[in-house]
């Protein structure tokens, strides 16, 4: 092949790809594997789409892990920044919000923002500025496999402390069922367990106190306090077999199976178990049950407090004036109400968590419903470089590798070293 | 065409791309890693050899630079030899010896990632080979990459698999250069086999054996797809090498004086190591 | 091309079938232990999950081409090999023109300081792209080519340089320097006697730096992971593990996808064995 051919036909394929234009695109980023939910979120912008000619509102799927890692270099390129991201708020809004990328959409949004749930719309309110709009919220229970505890003679009423708790693993490892399955090669699924510890120990105050620096900070007896507990639960050895490098998806997959009793995970589990079972349909919901994280004795914490999210939109700054008009279309009732009804998630939109049908949906939206406390996911609320350690620490602590006590200073120190 | 003219045409393309690309970030990231910097905003915090300090006592960092030795001795003591075995069974024309040449070669060919994924079903513990032979016979499946120290014990195999047939190419490219009449004479000496290849086959792929622990060394304090592959640096962040602890605490992280520090410390044993390969070790090749 | 010296021209044909056996059956095990993961990948993406699970070592009960045929009727297997073969030819086309152009100036033409300029294109040498890959990401972010072919290729031929330049220069060196005085005093100028001259007789090493730099591109994952964000320009290395972060928990559609997407390379070298297996070696020896 001559060099001018080759010349030609590179140049060619680069040109090709260039990207058209058209439209003006709204390209909205995000995480959700659930497909009930999608499917709601691609409809509106479908009928947004067609209200609106010359607008073009597109919905990209990225993978948690590539999300995660790649939207911090996403959103310092004009290139790449979409006009709006999925987000869970906490620390790490805050440090987006630093460094400038996000967009205050306060001014805009006013008569929407009435018709949210207020704390829902706090969550994403940093120094009176609003960076997006809210649309669900979800919460951290354990989910159970009715059929593997009555099996194992267990009744989810002895598991509501900790050492009913621990008592019911051994009876589940005694009647030969796995215990617990976590997602652990992935780590955010193991802080999950710790993170209920810390809150079940030093009630609603621990995280704040500790993002305070009271106490020293995170190195106190109530995160020692809480690895000792972890570390306790672990020695029991109640996770699936080569928990270590399960991922998250292999998890679901391993609890739609029905290989394993229980599931410290959020609400969309609900949505991704039956998918990634070996048969493709998972657990019937008749046989999944929803408890709450057992208490501790002599605990500040009350079995009432939720681990979870809240989820929004944040709009970057560059992104055009219709995708902050798409946001307030897709807050409308009509959409809100959809995703309750098929139980896709439960929706922010006031009055909607009524129409939610389903069961379990039901059940872990009156657990939010009634919660006094209500914490953002740890490796969220953190921000990203303390909530990695804390991610990294949980799993070291749960497999014995790290004493609790080094861990709540690992803690500390990515604390102060950020 | 003036020679000046000609140069000034010819040259600046090449050094305006390496300088750019190689030589100038290269010196960046040394001053970077004297920063505390998530990459965004503006370079300001000095924290000077903090970063260093904070990567030395890292203990992940210190498994990743035992790993990467782990690595490069067994390329040494165990792919190298095996390379060199069966380049001495393939070189000639003894049956079928191409064919099994090509054989040997092509996992080369492939992506480290590909092969990476490849292997990391193999070693599956339920789909796999490995859960294959737990299921024939009959016992609990084993997680080899969920264990300590299985996990990078699977990926020096991987390595061992990929990249001997390369080595092997080498040894054979180098076997073409012993001079018969020398082995000839040997013969006639009384020699035997042994004898015969110790002291003048091996002698005489001195150079390319040289040049092929280069290759193994370099290749092995690269190590990164397979590890993105088969494990992610898991379980419990036991099977990193430098370049994926880089990449995952880093780069993921966005601490990048942190991440440029490490990268500063691979640059300065890549280049220790192939400067003092070069001039003392192959000096005469 | 002489055969090289293997131990059988060594020993002389063996007097014992044994021996000859012996080899044959190591060579077997070998090449079986070699193969196998690649078939098991092929023959893999045809069973369901549940026979996977089952039948894991034998050949499909049912050949199910579901699997195959849903990849390559989606667009994305079709767009990463795009996007790969694009990046690579780009890759290949610049080294070679900006190579050669530096390498023939270093070959021909004497000038203050030559030696120290070629030093410093042949630092490159000394250690790995990956070695360099985050202040790389920095400077790509600085020129605004993060998430863009440029981004990956620029810095492959940056880093392609010093080897192609290095082979280029030695091969330039070949033709004799009495011809290109002679050429010169004739008036033919630099660029026709390149193009007259050095580029007929350069075939062999610009295939050469060609295969090398086309091989690496191709494969490469560490630098358009840490450049590219937008699927559409995932080069399919980083679209198969995309792929496989989807359907992780699915592993004969991800062993389909490897099959199907390391096929070009398997394809490539078949065809080309030779010409691939002296580029690369050749390459690495006179490197």
């Amino acid at each position: 092949m001559s060099i001018r051919t080759l010349a030609l036909a590179s140049c060619c394929f680069v040109a090709l790809a260039a990207p058209g234009f058209a439209d003006t695109t709204v390209t909205i980023l995000h995480v959700n594997e659930n497909k009930a939910a999608v499917k709601i979120w691609d409809q509106s912008a479908a009928d947004y789409n067609a209200a609106h000619k010359g607008v073009k509102v597109e919905f990209k799927y990225l993978e948690n892990e590539a999300f995660k890692a790649k939207l911090p270099t996403m959103l310092q390129s004009e290139a790449s920044r979409p006009s709006a991201f999925y987000s869970w708020g906490g620390g790490v809004m805050e440090a987006q919000a630093k460094a400038g990328f996000l967009k205050n959409i306060k001014g805009e949004v006013a008569d929407t923002v009435n018709t949210l749930s207020p704390t829902a719309v706090a969550a994403f309110t940093v120094d009176g500025k609003l960076y997006g709009l809210p649309f669900d919220t979800d919460a951290v229970p354990i989910f159970f496999n009715k059929a593997l505890f009555a099996k194992a003679g267990l009744k989810p009423e002895e598991m509501r402390t900790c050492d009913g708790f621990l008592a019911g693993v051994k009876k589940l490892k005694g009647a030969g069922v796995t215990p617990i399955v976590v997602g652990a090669g992935e780590k955010w699924p193991m802080h999950f367990w710790y993170s209920y510890f810390v809150m079940r120990i030093g009630g609603a105050q621990a995280l704040a106190d500790a993002k305070a620096g009271k106490d020293g900070g995170f190195n106190n007896p109530t995160f020692v306090d809480a690895g000792k507990r972890l570390r306790e639960l672990a020695a029991l050895q109640p996770f699936q077999p080569g928990y270590a490098s399960t991922s998250h998806a292999q998890s679901a997959a391993i609890f739609g199976d029905g290989k394993a009793a229980m599931d410290l995970m959020g609400s969309w589990l609900l949505g991704m178990q039956g998918p990634n079972a070996s048969d493709g349909k998972g657990q019937p919901e008749s046989n999944i049950g929803v408890m709450p994280f057992p208490t501790l004795p002599g605990g500040k914490g009350e079995i009432g407090d939720t681990l979870g999210g809240v989820h929004a939109f944040l709009v970057t700054p560059t992104a055009s004036p219709e995708t902050v008009d798409f946001l307030k279309f897709f807050s409308q009732e009509k959409y809100a109400k959809e995703a309750a009804e098929v139980g896709a998630y439960i929706p922010v939109v006031n009055g909607t968590a009524g129409y939610i049908k389903d069961p379990l949906v039901k059940q872990i939206a009156e657990m939010l419903a009634k919660t006094k406390y209500h914490q953002n996911f740890f490796d969220q609320d953190l921000g990203p470089s303390v909530g990695r350690v804390i991610n990294d620490v949980s799993v070291e602590v749960a497999a014995s590798r790290m004493t609790p006590q080094a861990a709540a200073a690992a803690i500390q120190e990515a604390e102060e070293q950020k | 065409m003036r020679a000046t003219t000609a140069l000034v045409i010819l040259l600046p393309p090449a050094l305006l791309l390496f300088t750019l690309f190689v030589t100038l970030p290269i010196a960046q990231a040394s001053w970077y890693s004297l920063f505390n910097w998530n990459g965004l905003g503006p370079v300001d915090r000095f924290i000077g050899l903090k970063n260093y300090k904070w990567v030395f006592e890292n203990a992940v960092f210190q498994r990743a630079v035992f790993n990467n030795l782990l690595v490069i001795v067994v390329s040494l003591a165990v792919q190298l030899p095996l390379a060199l075995g069966v380049a001495l069974l393939v070189a000639g024309g003894a049956w079928g010896s191409v064919v099994f040449r090509m054989i040997f070669f092509l996992p080369y060919v492939l992506a480290d990632i590909a092969a990476g994924l490849i292997w990391r079903f193999m070693f599956d513990g339920e789909y796999g080979l490995v859960g294959a032979v737990t299921q024939a016979l009959g016992t609990k499946p084993v997680y080899l990459l969920a264990s300590d120290p299985w996990a990078f014990s699977a990926i020096l195999a991987v390595v061992i698999w990929k990249y001997f047939g390369f080595h092997m190419m080498l040894y054979v490219a180098g076997l073409q250069g012993v001079d018969k009449s020398l082995l000839e004479a040997a013969e006639i000496d009384g020699a035997n086999a042994w004898q015969k290849f110790r002291h003048v086959t091996l002698p005489m792929l001195g150079p390319m054996i040289r040049l092929s622990i280069f290759f193994a060394v370099v290749g092995s304090l690269q190590l990164f797809d397979f590890v993105a592959a088969l494990t992610r640096g898991g379980p419990f962040d036991t099977t990193h090498t430098m370049v994926s602890f880089l990449y995952y605490f880093g780069i993921t992280r966005m601490r990048v004086g942190f991440g440029s520090a490490v990268g500063d410390v691979l640059f300065v044993v890549c280049v220790a190591f192939a400067w003092g390969y070069r001039r003392w070790v192959m000096r005469d090749d | 091309m002489t055969e090289a010296v293997g131990v059988f021209e060594e020993v002389g044909r063996p007097r014992l079938p044994v021996a000859a056996a012996l080899r044959l059956a190591a060579l077997v095990v070998l090449a079986t232990i070699v193969l196998y993961p690649l078939l098991a990948t092929v023959l893999d993406g045809f069973k369901s999950l549940g026979e996977l699970h089952d039948n894991p070592l034998g050949l499909p009960r049912q050949w199910d081409w579901s699997n195959y045929w849903a990849i390559l009727g989606g667009g994305a297997y079709w767009r990463v090999l795009g996007n790969s073969l694009a990046i690579a030819l780009a890759t290949v086309f610049l080294t070679l023109v900006v190579g050669a152009m530096a390498a023939f100036a270093f070959a021909h033409i004497k000038f203050f300081g030559d030696r120290y300029l070629y030093a410093y294109l042949q630092l490159g040498l000394l250690f790995p792209s990956t070695a360099a890959i985050l202040p790389v990401f920095i400077k790509v972010r600085d020129l605004g080519l993060l998430d863009s072919y440029w981004g990956v290729i620029l810095p492959q031929v940056a880093f392609a340089l010093s080897m192609a330049v290095l082979l280029l220069r030695n091969a330039f060196k070949q033709i004799p320097s009495e011809l290109f005085d002679a050429a010169l005093i004739d008036g033919c100028g630099y660029f026709r006697f390149f193009r007259h001259v050095t580029l007929p007789l350069s075939g062999p090493i610009l295939s050469t730096v060609a295969v090398i730099g086309f091989v690496n591109s191709w494969n490469g994952y560490l630098l358009p992971l840490v450049v590219l964000d937008s699927e559409s320009r995932y080069p399919w290395t980083l679209g198969l593990m995309a792929y496989q972060g989807q359907y992780s928990t699915s592993w004969q559609l991800v062993l389909a996808f490897i099959t199907l997407t390391i096929l070009p390379a398997i394809l490539m070298f078949l065809i080309a064995q030779r010409y691939i297996v002296e580029g690369l070696t050749a390459g690495a020896v006179k490197g």
